[in-house]
């Protein structure tokens, strides 16, 4: 979508904080709760804001019969995401024009407050607002001739005509870039007196941030770990019935969620994200070295949209390059020792210990059902799986590792991480299954339908078969004895077709947002220990992406 | 090489009581109490290259209880090169009397000799010249009885070996500054500081810069209005311009990333120290006086974050030594001033928190 009018670039900037804060995006949606905004600009463009649940709709046509309309001038629009001003001082009467309802029109301004001052630190949206304006050579409007200007904030600092803060802020600021580099900051900020001749203030007294660029960061985390996972791949025979294997596999990139998590933690704890780079590389090389033997287990045929390693090269080969990369990860592990010292290298085994632990227990739990024909009965005995299986390793272990990474190694403050990460990577796996049922293929990177080719015992196969009557009940498990490679299209079209018909998929659907939400308040409540910077605002986005994540 | 005695402290006068008090601002007299301190200060940045030395040599007071105890004195050297810092424990080996032109004043034309070295073999073995006439001392008082007295001498030449612990660089050519310290004063109390120098890349025949600048900005938490700072203006090794604090003012933009900030000594890194504050990617100070304008404006590219333990906090004080490009520019006495070149800043701060 080309950016040539105000509606369109308030669309774009709503469309990029939920991409890449979804916190941020979530509770503007909260605030606005249902309230529809007509939004009329400037230059004569009109757009339409509303919320539905987490997720904030933002499109550039008319809404007819809003409950709020808001007028923005060229000048007020500019002021949403200008980091040198301060709107409260700037807009003028008349330039910013909100009508409706008084309890919707302060729910409209809670709103902008969020989006606007919030967000507009986020590197992102200050390249999306520079380049609009640098295209449109839009300046400001000058004051309507008889507009009342507000007094003079008492806050801003006085104009000395020669002040250091004015040369950062006005005379030579920063270019804003736009590649992200690991730990970078992903938050403009401005400039900050520490003394202004009479007034001090320190250094270390930065004022916190308490979001990041979700996006800019997993790019630059996943892009350090594969870098790091290839460093510690060894460039010797046997390459081709081994090495070349494992090489090629990493490269099937998935999200860097657990890469993210790892070295954000770290850095919120204040360590220093290339300490956190190699015990995130070792994560991934044993996450790989699972899912060759998972889908050797589950008899999977694609993974990341490509053949799955024992299609391709056979079992015997795909068993062993599995157990490559879970030695090759050890090793990483160890070799932190001349890094990180003793006792953190210590933390970390036994941090990687415990996940393993948890994940073969998961992995045991599921294929005994499967082998036995058992689909639980409550949803509760798919959690305690579920963690087990995917849980420790995708969430709650890189968050425990990374802490150890920044030196912390005491049980309880490790623990702090547990809930608001099980939560959350429940929900995060109930929405994984439902891509599988109903997601594209070529975005979600498995074969559709998969799982219900293998039987996997889902959310939804569990509230389809509680609430089937027993002649249904009895057909699903007919179909479910079947091995997977007797199953046919039509088999997994009719399991498919009872879950559409219970409720099945809506209902994980709900279930995945309210253990999001739940995880969400977790995250706030027990990680409150955690100082307001760049990295825990980097795990806020990822608790929140999973509340607006698009199903 | 001579032999170098390990731990050796300057003689720092006898016993006898001081009826009238302490001689000048940096008194020989014996240091009194672990709070008070001494300092001799080395910071230098190569010519050529990105070389860069910080190296303190430290003598602190006695407890009560172990009056007649010598002063505990530590030395710390840290070496930078290509981004990278390496670094001495607190226990280095020095020289003694160790280089300084205040205590022991010799003509500009007279190189001596400074050797700082670790057993682990990161060293500096230097031949350090005067170019420069030092800055009138500054004092910063602070809480009840605290303070801070320094006195700053830049243009200083170095030329020598440098080496890193597996390497060695000869004959590296650099010039920097010097400092000698006396207070008393806690960390908690103290509160941070913001302190730095730069010289202009362009020298006449004995090295002496054209143009440098040294700023200090120290926030003590109380009493109000503590607060202190200056910016010092050299030209061709005098000091022409002292803008006091009225005339100051000091602003910083966003943070460095904390990958290029390099925890040292390696113990405090190994013994996992509490996090440091956000060091700002960016300082600039700009000084007014009448007609007279100048302008420091100071990008953070490198860091070495000192941890310093302190004596009555949890809390350890850092001492962030920052290396970067820096532009200084402005007019004073009518003269227009104007250079790029690389400067040290220290950010320190840190031990208030608990």
């Amino acid at each position: 979508m080309e950016i040539d009018s105000a509606a369109r670039l308030f669309v774009a900037t709503v469309d990029e904080i939920a991409t890449r804060a979804p916190a941020i995006s979530a509770a503007a949606a909260r605030e606005l709760h249902g309230i529809r905004l007509g939004l009329h600009f400037g230059d004569g463009t009109r757009a339409g804001l509303r919320s539905e649940n987490s997720f904030l709709f933002a499109s550039p046509e008319n809404i007819e019969t809003p409950d709020v309309e808001v007028f923005f001038d060229d000048r007020s629009l500019n002021l949403l995401y200008d980091l040198e001003h301060t709107p409260v001082s700037e807009v003028w009467e008349r330039s910013l024009d909100v009508r409706g309802e008084r309890p919707q029109v302060l729910a409209a301004w809670r709103t902008f407050r969020l989006l606007s001052q919030r967000a507009s630190g986020l590197r992102a949206v200050q390249i999306l607002w520079r380049d609009y304006r640098d295209r449109t050579h839009s300046t400001w409007s000058a004051p309507p001739a008889d507009a009342m200007t507000f007094a003079a904030n008492p806050l801003t600092p006085r104009d000395t005509g020669w002040s250091a803060l004015d040369f950062l802020d006005h005379v030579q600021p920063d270019e804003i870039e736009a590649m992200p580099r690991l730990a970078a900051p992903t938050i403009v900020e401005r400039a900050r007196m520490l003394w202004d001749g009479h007034r001090s203030s320190a250094w270390t007294d930065a004022t916190p941030i308490s979001d990041s660029d979700l996006d800019a960061t997993l790019t630059a985390c996943k892009r350090a770990v594969a870098d790091e996972m290839q460093r510690l791949i060894p460039d010797r025979e046997p390459k081709a019935e081994l090495y070349d294997l494992m090489r090629s596999y990493p490269m099937r990139e998935g999200k860097g969620l657990r890469p993210m998590l790892t070295i954000a933690t770290c850095g919120a704890l204040g360590g220093r994200s290339i300490d956190a780079v190699r015990t995130a590389a070792a994560i991934e090389l044993f996450h790989n070295g699972f899912l060759v033997h998972d889908d050797i287990s589950d008899g999977s045929t694609h993974r990341r949209s490509k053949p799955t390693l024992h299609e391709a090269f056979g079992v015997g080969l795909a068993v062993n390059t599995g157990d490559g990369m879970n030695l090759l990860a050890i090793d990483a592990i160890l070799s932190n020792l001349s890094k990180l010292g003793l006792a953190r290298t210590l933390g970390l085994i036994h941090e990687i210990m415990h996940m393993c632990r948890e994940t073969v227990e998961g992995q045991a739990i599921e294929l005994g059902w499967i082998r036995d024909c058992i689909v639980p009965p409550h949803d509760e005995d798919y959690f305690v799986m579920s963690t087990k299986k995917t849980g420790w390793y995708t969430c709650i272990s890189p968050c425990r590792l990374g802490a150890v990474c920044a030196g912390e190694t005491s049980p309880e403050l490790l623990d702090r991480f547990n809930e608001a990460f099980r939560l959350i990577g429940i929900a995060f796996q109930i929405q994984d299954d439902v891509l599988n049922l109903v997601g594209d293929e070529s975005l979600y990177g498995k074969e559709q339908a998969g799982d219900l080719l293998e039987g996997k015992r889902t959310v939804m196969l569990i509230h389809a078969m509680r609430e089937a009557d027993p002649k249904l009940r009895a057909r699903l498990t007919e179909i479910l004895r079947l091995p997977r490679g007797e199953k046919s299209t039509s088999d997994t079209a009719e399991i498919l077709t009872a879950m559409q018909r219970l409720g099945s998929i809506d209902y994980a659907i709900k279930l995945a947002d309210d253990l999001a939400h739940q995880g969400v308040h977790r995250f706030e409540e027990d990680l409150r220990f955690l100082p307001e910077n760049e990295s825990k605002g980097a795990l806020r986005q990822i608790a929140n992406y999973v509340t607006t994540r698009r199903l | 090489m001579p032999a170098i005695p390990s731990g050796t402290v300057e003689q720092t006068g006898g016993a006898a009581p001081l009826l009238l008090g302490p001689r000048g601002p940096f008194p020989r007299a014996q240091l009194q109490g672990v709070l008070e301190r001494r300092w001799l200060h080395y910071a230098f940045l190569g010519r050529h290259g990105d070389y860069g030395m910080v190296a303190n040599i430290a003598w602190l007071g006695s407890p009560p209880h172990h009056a007649a105890a010598r002063p505990r004195n530590t030395a710390i050297l840290l070496l930078h090169r290509g981004g990278e810092w390496c670094a001495t424990q607190y226990s280095a080996e020095y020289t003694s009397p160790a280089w300084s032109a205040f205590r022991q004043p010799h003509p500009f034309d007279e190189p001596r000799r400074l050797v700082i070295r670790a057993p682990a073999g990161v060293a500096v073995d230097l031949n350090l010249s005067r170019t420069s006439r030092p800055c009138t001392s500054q004092c910063a008082p602070f809480a009840e009885g605290h303070h801070l007295r320094w006195q700053s001498e830049t243009g200083v030449v170095a030329r020598g070996r440098w080496s890193f612990g597996g390497d060695t660089a000869d004959d590296v050519e650099a010039i920097g500054y010097h400092e000698r310290v006396r207070g008393y004063w806690g960390w908690p109390e103290l509160g941070g500081w913001v302190f730095g120098f730069a010289n202009s890349v362009e020298s006449d025949a004995e090295g002496r810069p054209d143009t440098a600048v040294v700023f200090t900005l120290i926030q003590p938490e109380r009493p109000a209005g503590a607060t202190t700072g200056s910016v010092m203006l050299w030209r061709r090794g005098r000091m022409r311009r002292h803008f006091p604090r009225r005339n100051i003012t000091v602003a910083v933009r966003g943070c460095m990333n904390r990958n290029r900030v390099t925890p040292v000594p390696w113990l405090a890194s190994l013994l996992s120290v509490d996090p440091a504050g956000r060091v700002p990617q960016r300082l600039a100070i700009a000084a007014r006086s009448g007609a007279d304008r100048l302008l420091i404006d100071f990008h953070c590219s490198s860091a070495a974050r000192v941890v310093v333990p302190s004596e009555t906090s949890i809390q350890p004080f850092s001492v962030h030594e920052v290396i970067g490009p820096v532009s200084v520019s402005g007019n004073v006495g009518g003269q227009a001033i104007a250079f790029e070149t690389r400067g040290i800043v220290e950010f320190a701060g840190g031990a208030h928190g608990d």
